[in-house]
């Protein structure tokens, strides 16, 4: 796709997902033409669909497309996602009103779950941290120019600006893990992906949550959005402590550390 | 020039012609001579001048091949990835700031490992802000007369020229137009190197003195005022091809590092993830940098970035060593010693922590002055 066409997808992908959410986005993004996006650019449509679902707060059922395409499943089933803790989760947009997820996704626990390989849902899922972090890197980025104290923009103290290039730090570096092609070890690249995304989005939370002060502990400002959802990514398909663990494990296991990817 | 295809002919003829380091002798003076020994070697064969323009004595081809260069001979333990920066640090800032010909002439010399060179920026007073530095030259006929002082000169020992900032710009001029650089000869008469004792006890950097120094017009670098410039358009390098075998020293001392714990079980897997993951994500994104430097893009200010991730990641290996290996480091002399000592300046050198992520917050996320 050349880049002309992909900025104007983004533009339409982002417009949608500013106004609409949960099962209606689900629909409209099936009329922007997921699946075909699904089956012929993963490559692009994954990083960019989810990455828009983190910047724009919204989020809609398609992280279950992504785990089916890679277990080649039937399109259309709602398969069980692990979810940290040893436990299982499913979509479900049924009782909303039961709902207890935390910040408004539509995850119910379930009992049990079948053995599924995850890396483009982890990476899908990663991507979806990433945008969720940029977007309160921008929140609290704008809070610290325009707020004053002590005669002076906040951005003017070394210490708030410390934690806004600590959350740029985080999120480019994910990013990169994000980015590497996993030819050599898919699974792994991955998990590893998940877990740098999973932290690097609770140190912007953290960082941002600061920089706001109390006007971002409040459900009037948009950063609470933002916090919750990535608190529930980070334990969708494992949390980036039981990720690296588990990392950890297989270096113990192999004896020696996988480059993973040459120059 | 295939980049997979040099990689393992590479790695062939260094299967082939074994340059590892004579055992026993940790010293400097033995760093030092394995360091001229390798790349003598290198040189001869032509690895060490790929990736460098024929210009100055390189082969030509992309500047990747020498990240790659790079990686093997340090992540295979020939050279230590101190000494070995200093091309990637050095060898730029000749090529775009000295003459032609001074270039041509100078640059196999350092490749080649028949010359050392050492970078003298730092002063007693001027440390993160370099602009201020107050060693001073000043224009006598054809000649520039130095006077003052650096410090923290690594290998300035073993070195036989100096790119040297000096300040040329009267009081009224801003500091970064009064700064001029020079290639300098340290056998001139007037320069004192002193070594300086360091915690780790490999004792790299010196003192050294610039008494009434005579430098010929033609050792600039640029034009007078340029040195400011020429520091800055050295930092991308040091932070790109140059970082790419410094991480692959770090990933050949994890691997040590997981042979030696494997038997603590489970109880190291959080540690050893965690330790992995900072270099992982040093490693994508170090890697990100050289395709961008390799399709041409200009570095800048995003390699703050790396130098974050770098000195995080390289202080966590070792913190995740001395957890790991309780009082080895503490009561046996081993290289985890030298190596954790040394580990506690990567967030000093190349500019610190702090001004690493000053120039993030102003550069990158355009946050205004403080
Ligand atoms: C092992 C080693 C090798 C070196 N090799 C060389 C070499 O070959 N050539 C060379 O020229 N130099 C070399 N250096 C010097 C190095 O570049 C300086 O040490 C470094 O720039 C810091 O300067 P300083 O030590 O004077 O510390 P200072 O600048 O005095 O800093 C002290 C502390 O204050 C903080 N600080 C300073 N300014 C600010 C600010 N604006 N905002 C927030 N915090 C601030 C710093 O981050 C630091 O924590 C080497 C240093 C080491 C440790």
């Amino acid at each position: 796709m050349d880049p002309e066409s992909l900025e104007l997808l983004e533009d339409a992908l982002r417009k949608t997902m500013l106004s609409t959410s949960g099962a209606e986005l689900d629909a409209a993004l099936a009329e922007l033409g997921w699946a075909d996006m699904l089956s012929d650019m993963s490559e692009l449509a994954i990083p960019l669909v989810f990455r828009l679902l983190g910047e724009t707060g919204s989020h809609a059922s398609v992280l279950n497309d992504v785990v089916l395409l890679t277990a080649v499943r039937e399109a259309g089933l709602t398969p069980a996602l692990p979810y940290a803790g040893g436990g299982w989760v499913v979509w479900d947009y049924a009782d909303a009103s039961e709902n207890s997820t935390l910040g408004g996704l539509p995850l119910r626990r379930v009992d049990e779950g079948g053995h599924l390989r995850l890396p483009d849902a982890r990476r899908a899922v990663g991507w979806w941290l990433v945008g969720a972090s940029r977007a309160m890197l921008a929140l609290a980025r704008q809070h610290a120019l325009d707020r004053v104290q002590f005669g002076r923009p906040i951005a003017g103290f070394q210490a708030v600006r410390h934690r806004l290039a600590e959350t740029l730090v985080a999120i480019e570096g994910a990013e990169a893990t994000l980015s590497l092609p996993g030819d050599d070890n898919p699974d792994l690249t991955a998990l590893l992906a998940k877990a740098a995304a999973g932290k690097a989005a609770l140190t912007a939370a953290k960082h941002c949550q600061q920089v706001l002060g109390g006007i971002g502990f409040t459900a009037e400002h948009d950063l609470h959005h933002h916090v919750e959802r990535v608190l529930v990514l980070d334990g969708l398909l494992g949390s980036s402590k039981e990720l690296t663990q588990k990392a950890g494990a297989g270096l113990r296991a192999r004896g020696s550390v996988p480059r993973l990817v040459d120059l | 020039m295939n980049v997979a295809e040099f990689r393992s002919n590479l790695r062939a003829w260094l299967d082939e012609n074994d340059l590892t380091p004579p055992p026993g002798d940790h010293s400097l003076d033995a760093h030092h001579a394995q360091h001229s020994r390798v790349l003598r070697a290198l040189y001869d064969a032509g690895w060490m001048r790929w990736g460098w323009p024929e210009s100055a004595g390189g082969l030509g081809g992309p500047m990747i091949l020498r990240a790659i260069v790079g990686e093997e001979v340090v992540g295979r333990g020939l050279d230590e990835p101190g000494p070995y920066s200093m091309l990637e640090v050095l060898t730029p800032t000749m090529i775009d700031y000295a003459s032609p010909e001074l270039a041509a002439e100078m640059v196999p010399r350092l490749l080649s490992g028949s010359e050392t060179w050492c970078q003298g920026f730092s002063e007693p007073g001027s440390g993160s802000d370099l602009a201020s530095l107050t060693t001073r030259a000043e224009q006598r006929g054809d000649s520039w007369v130095v006077n003052g002082q650096k410090v923290w000169t690594s290998f300035a020992q073993y070195a036989t020229r100096c790119v040297l900032l000096t300040r040329t710009g009267g009081p009224d001029t801003p500091n970064h137009a009064a700064i001029t650089a020079f290639f300098v000869d340290i056998d001139t008469p007037g320069v004192t190197v002193r070594p300086l004792r360091t915690m780790h006890g490999v004792d790299e950097f010196c003192e050294v003195y610039f008494d009434d120094v005579v430098v010929p017009a033609d050792r600039m670098l640029g034009n007078p005022g340029d040195g400011w410039q020429l520091a800055m358009d050295l930092l991308p390098y040091e932070r790109s091809t140059c970082f790419w075998q410094r991480i692959a020293y770090l990933y050949s001392r994890f691997d040590a590092l997981v042979g030696e714990v494997r038997q603590l079980g489970q109880a190291a897997d959080s540690h050893l993830g965690d330790a992995y993951l900072a270099l992982h994500t040093l490693r994508c994104r170090s890697r990100a940098t050289q395709h961008r430097l390799a399709d041409g893009q200009k570095l800048g200010p995003d390699t703050s970035i790396d130098k974050v991730l770098l000195a995080s990641a390289e202080q966590q290996l070792y913190d995740t060593a001395r957890d790991l290996m309780p009082g080895v480091i503490e009561l046996d002399d081993t290289a985890w010693r030298t190596e954790f000592l040394y580990s506690r300046a990567a967030t000093i050198y190349g500019g610190t922590a702090e001004v690493q992520r000053n120039i993030i917050a102003r550069r990158l996320l355009d946050l205004g002055k403080e």
